[in-house]
């Protein structure tokens, strides 16, 4: 490495005293360590972007909502109308409800199976757990509006692939048109963002496994633990820092989920599968209705703030709990 | 090498200067461009206009095109935001009805033609009842004043039926009266043969078999009420014929007479499945004509009617329609745009589209164009349509949420858990609270 690097290492560590130390630290820091308004130069470029693509438009949103605007004239002022509208709209509410439904699906279930695959998989040997791990991440790398119109196809009652092998086996009876029965499409489409996430959560509690310090289960072999109890007295508190990031991450996808429903269902049968960011489009694109749109993004942005807040209070109380 | 270079940038340079000046001598007499924009995105439409648009700069000199396309759901969502803010095109594709074309009336986006209609006597070419669905007045009534579209291409809802599978089921020729149709569609069902080759996960077949039946039940002479309906003058939903129909469907669809799973198949896909030999029946428009005609046992006829209705309504209309736009500001580039606009809707426009097997509103003068059987029966419909006044309307005109409004609740009528009564409500429920938001 560099000369510059030993010496900031003997200047931490070596024999010399704090002040024939500083000097040298201050000689050899990154100018980009340095504290004060002069770095800020450096960071307006991305903050002039950020701005222009992130926070003026959430910005704008904000306003947009507070007026009746049909994207053509001159947007009329309405303070908080479309708000109190939209917590009188039936159709919200079905949205939200379908959302939650949806949490589920994209962010429990595949939680709850990643960590049971990466505590198996975890045992297994180096060459099978890469070989499983590549194989069940593979998903994820997928655009989701691909696999939304794969398997509506996969889905067809006509020629789809489900219904023919259960015609197949002789199970014609659950051959069911999967997107068109109102109890079966949303755990149908759900059941497509399991298979997405799944493989997602369990690389990030593999990679939080390794993590863990191997004389904990060490200690909890010699205390004569079992699997299962290793893995819920000790496997799992150490992988909370991880289940945080996965959950807060999952959260957020299913809360903007669009286009896996949209390629799917468009919302229905009859808004069966609709959830706020469909509505969303409805409202802004179809019906014109931007104003009203914009308010039913900005709720969505503040249901993830406070459902994530939420998450992380209760994360951080069980982690003060388990220690 | 560098003399060939040298030799190529002097030619090179040579052509600029000859086509300049040629460019500048055109300037002098009609150097234009149209900026145009269409939804002729499917690539059987893109070859008839890309060849009508050569046919019209062939007979227009000096004038270049400035052609975008785009998919009937991105034209709907950027042509007004873009006229609004001063760019896009001069002559243009517009969806009828409130959401689109009756938006842009409004916001002055669009020019009245009253005087091109006149000056090329497009009222003699297309129907009164078919230029009416491009009429607005200055007070925001539609269907009524002033003239702001023509359209090149018909549409209509109609039957469909394979006689292959009639004929297996042992029904020799397609019905002639509603009461037939009805007889032949429980005899098929007594047989085991799915009736219907539906599907109503996207697309909305559901909603053109259920207003084509209703309408069929309308007599030319009683259209009044339905026209009132559709231009916003008023009335209602909760009609006797549209309270048959959402029986009717719900009954097929509770006793198993669609095909299988039809609630989970896209419209397009119940198609591609008729033309496979599913079903006897499927009611759709004209649109389909490129994919049914992939099977010869597949012909379309109006949708029958029952006894003493003696001309009854077909749904239908016209493709989008082509308007001037603000920001055609001159004489001359208006002047442009309408010789753009009477080519599309010219004999020899009509002849180029029957040939490509798409449906002209204008009647074609060369027979021999009209290659496709179906085509042929279509236009043989369209025609006694014209002569009838029978041309219906599409449904979800009536409001800008009323699609949203049939699609909302048409799978809960079909699911049997809406009575077809509480169907109608719901209709007539977003169409008069439209009527009160424009105060009426």
């Amino acid at each position: 490495m560099s000369a510059t690097t030993a010496q900031t290492i003997d200047g931490e560590f070596g024999p010399a005293t704090a002040s024939s130390a500083r000097p040298r630290l201050q000689q050899t820091t990154s100018v980009l360590d340095r504290a004060g308004g002069g770095n800020l130069l450096y960071v307006i470029p991305g903050l002039l972007i950020y701005a222009v693509f992130v926070f003026l438009p959430i910005l704008a949103a904000v306003v947009i909502s507070l007026t009746e605007w049909n994207g053509l004239v001159v947007p009329t002022f309405v303070g908080l109308q479309n708000y109190i509208n939209l917590f009188s709209d039936n159709e919200f509410y079905i949205a939200l409800r379908n959302n939650a439904a949806f949490i589920v699906f994209y962010c429990v279930v595949p939680l709850a199976i990643g960590v049971a695959l990466a505590a198996i998989i975890s045992n297994v040997g180096n060459r099978e757990r890469m070989a499983l791990r590549t194989l069940f991440f593979l998903p994820y790398i997928m655009p989701t509006a691909v696999l939304g119109i794969i398997f509506q196809w996969l889905y067809n009652p006509a020629f789809g692939p489900f219904n023919q092998i259960l015609k197949a086996v002789g199970l014609g009876r659950l051959a069911l048109p999967w997107l068109g029965d109102f109890t079966w499409v949303l755990p149908a489409v759900g059941a497509v963002a399991v298979w997405y996430f799944f493989g997602f959560c369990m690389v990030v509690f593999l990679s939080g496994m390794q993590r863990i310090d191997p004389s904990l289960f060490d200690a909890a072999r010699a205390d004569g633990a079992r699997g299962w109890q290793t893995f819920w007295h000790v496997t799992l508190p150490q992988l909370m820092p991880e289940i945080r990031v996965v959950l807060l991450l999952t959260i957020i996808a299913s809360i903007k989920s669009f286009d896996l429903i949209f390629t799917m269902t468009r919302g229905g049968p009859g808004n069966a599968t609709l959830v706020p960011n469909i509505y969303m489009y409805e409202l802004g694109f179809q019906l014109n209705r931007y104003g009203y749109a914009a308010a039913v993004a900005i709720v969505g942005a503040i249901l993830v703030f406070v459902i994530n807040f939420a998450i992380h209070q209760g994360m951080r109380r069980l982690d003060r709990s388990a220690n | 090498m560098l003399d060939v270079l040298i030799h190529r940038l002097r030619t090179g340079a040579a052509g600029l200067a000859v086509a300049g000046l040629a460019a500048g001598l055109c300037g002098a007499t009609q150097a234009q461009t149209l900026v145009t924009w269409d939804d002729y995105t499917d690539v059987g439409q893109n070859a008839v206009i890309e060849q009508l648009n050569k046919n019209f700069l062939a007979a227009h000199p000096g004038v270049t095109i400035d052609r975008t396309a785009r998919t009937f759901d991105d034209l709907s969502m950027t042509l007004k935001l873009t006229v609004a803010a001063g760019n896009g095109p001069q002559v243009t594709k517009v969806n009828q009805g409130a959401a689109d074309q009756g938006t842009m009336v409004k916001q002055k986006l669009l020019l009245p033609i009253d005087d091109y209609v006149k000056q090329y006597g497009w009222d003699k070419r297309l129907s009164d009842s078919v230029l009416a669905r491009m009429r607005w007045s200055d007070a925001g009534q539609f269907g009524e004043g002033n003239d702001y579209g023509i359209s090149g291409l018909g549409e209509m809802v109609g039957l469909y039926y394979n006689q292959k599978v009639l004929s297996d089921a042992g029904i020799a020729t397609p019905p002639k009266t509603f009461e037939e149709f009805i007889a032949d569609v429980d005899a098929l069902k007594a047989k085991g043969v799915p009736a219907f080759a539906i599907g109503t996960a996207k697309q909305h077949i559901a909603l053109h078999m259920l207003t084509g039946i209703e309408q069929a039940h309308i007599d030319a002479s009683n259209r009044k009420a339905l026209d009132d309906l559709i231009y916003g003058r008023g009335g209602t939903f909760k009609t006797q014929a549209a309270l048959d129909a959402a029986k009717l469907m719900a009954h097929w669809a509770k006793d198993g007479y669609f095909i299988d799973g039809y609630s989970g198949i896209a419209g397009n896909d119940a198609v591609q499945l008729f033309v496979a030999g599913q079903g006897a029946f499927l009611l759709d428009g004209t649109w389909y004509f490129g994919d049914m005609q992939t099977n010869p046992d597949i012909h379309f006829m109006a949708i029958p009617a029952p006894a003493g209705v003696s001309k009854p309504l077909t749904v239908g209309g016209i493709d989008l329609s082509w308007s001037i736009t603000s920001n055609a500001k001159d004489k001359a580039t208006q002047d442009l745009a309408a010789q753009y606009m009477d080519y599309m809707v010219s004999p020899e426009a009509a002849n180029a589209w029957a040939a490509a097997g798409f449906f002209p509103s204008t009647t074609p003068t060369d027979e021999n164009a009209v290659k496709s059987s179906l085509l042929k029966e279509g236009l043989a419909m369209w025609k006694v349509l014209t002569d009838n006044n029978a041309l219906g309307h599409y449904a979800d005109w009536a409001s800008p949420t009323m699609l949203k409004t049939y699609d909302d609740n048409m799978p809960h009528l079909l699911a049997g858990d809406m009575t077809p009564e509480a169907f109608v409500d719901a209709l007539d429920a977003d169409y008069q609270a439209y009527m009160k938001s424009i105060g009426k």
